[in-house]
């Protein structure tokens, strides 16, 4: 590689190299899914059983969110040991997400504490935080459009009555982060393709 | 008129290795190597002017018991980098 080259080469040399360093920026889209799937399906669950089940106990499904940790931690190991780079916002990505798992694991506290009537609109508020900050700072637009309806549900649920709420949450998880999970995961399979 | 280019970094390898590392934090050694297409060799050669020329710092460490090399831009190397740009773009300019 190491020949004479002009001016117009460098810099093409120059946007070619960071195009190239950024095609590795993706992100698999794994745990995005999985919140997405996790926070869908307890809502549903807890819907059908609030409508007619009306059995205390398969409210338990809640505690597969607190359970969710265990393979996010796995998760968020493994793609750290296999990627070999550390983009310059890696710190600052993770510390966003790691404040709105402490936000929510508070919230949860204060829900039982107090007993909240109708928490869903404020867990709604949360979830819009995080991923506008990511969705904003990435320019990525699905994870941006996601956080603003969860912010509009997060209005709308607090005008609708009963467990109908649910469905706000369930389709919070989908725009915010199970749809731009599938986007992410479809991008990073891509990438990968084109970089074997 | 305008200024040499620095010859430190008018080089392709030297040039593609530093716009990589200039992209990112910090990258591994099979990572440079996987994104500029060059061999191990030529890649380690050069590499090591860069850190001779103080523009990037480079780690050796063991990660799985595999030796690992971290490379990483330094700002004299970053301030480096984009003096060449500029420098570049003067030189098109008065081309124009």
């Amino acid at each position: 590689m190491e020949k004479e080259f002009t001016t117009q080469e460098s810099l093409q040399l120059i946007s070619q190299m960071i195009s190239k360093a950024k095609d590795d920026f993706i992100e698999t889209g794994v745990s995005a899914l999985m919140w997405g799937a996790i926070i869908t399906f307890c809502s549903l669950v807890s819907l059908f059983n609030h409508l007619f089940f009306k059995q205390s106990w398969v409210e338990a499904v809640w505690w597969l969110t607190l359970l969710g940790i265990v393979p996010q931690i796995v998760i968020a190991r493994r793609e750290g040991r296999l990627r070999k780079y550390r983009a310059h916002d890696d710190q600052l990505r993770g510390g966003i997400w790691i404040s709105f798992g402490v936000a929510i694991l508070l919230m949860n506290y204060f829900v039982l504490r107090y007993n909240f009537p109708q928490p869903i609109s404020v867990y709604l508020v949360l979830y819009g935080i995080p991923t506008f900050a990511i969705g904003f700072g990435k320019r990525f637009r699905p994870m941006v459009i996601g956080s603003i309806a969860c912010w509009v549900f997060a209005i709308l649920s607090s005008l609708t009555p009963g467990a109908w709420v649910l469905l706000y949450l369930a389709g919070g998880a989908q725009l915010a982060w199970f749809i731009p999970g599938l986007i992410l995961r479809k991008r990073y399979l891509k990438a990968k393709k084109k970089n074997v | 008129m305008f200024k040499d280019l620095n010859p430190i970094l008018h080089s392709q390898l030297r040039l593609a290795v530093v716009s990589v590392l200039i992209s990112v934090k910090e990258a591994e050694f099979t990572f440079l190597k996987e994104k500029t297409n060059a061999t191990a060799g030529n890649l380690s050669v050069q590499i090591n002017k860069l850190k001779e020329a103080g523009y990037i710092d480079v780690t050796k460490q063991f990660k799985d018991n595999y030796p690992q090399t971290i490379c990483k831009i330094t700002p004299q190397g970053v301030l480096a980098f984009e003096q060449y740009v500029k420098d570049l773009q003067s030189y098109l300019d008065i081309k124009k």
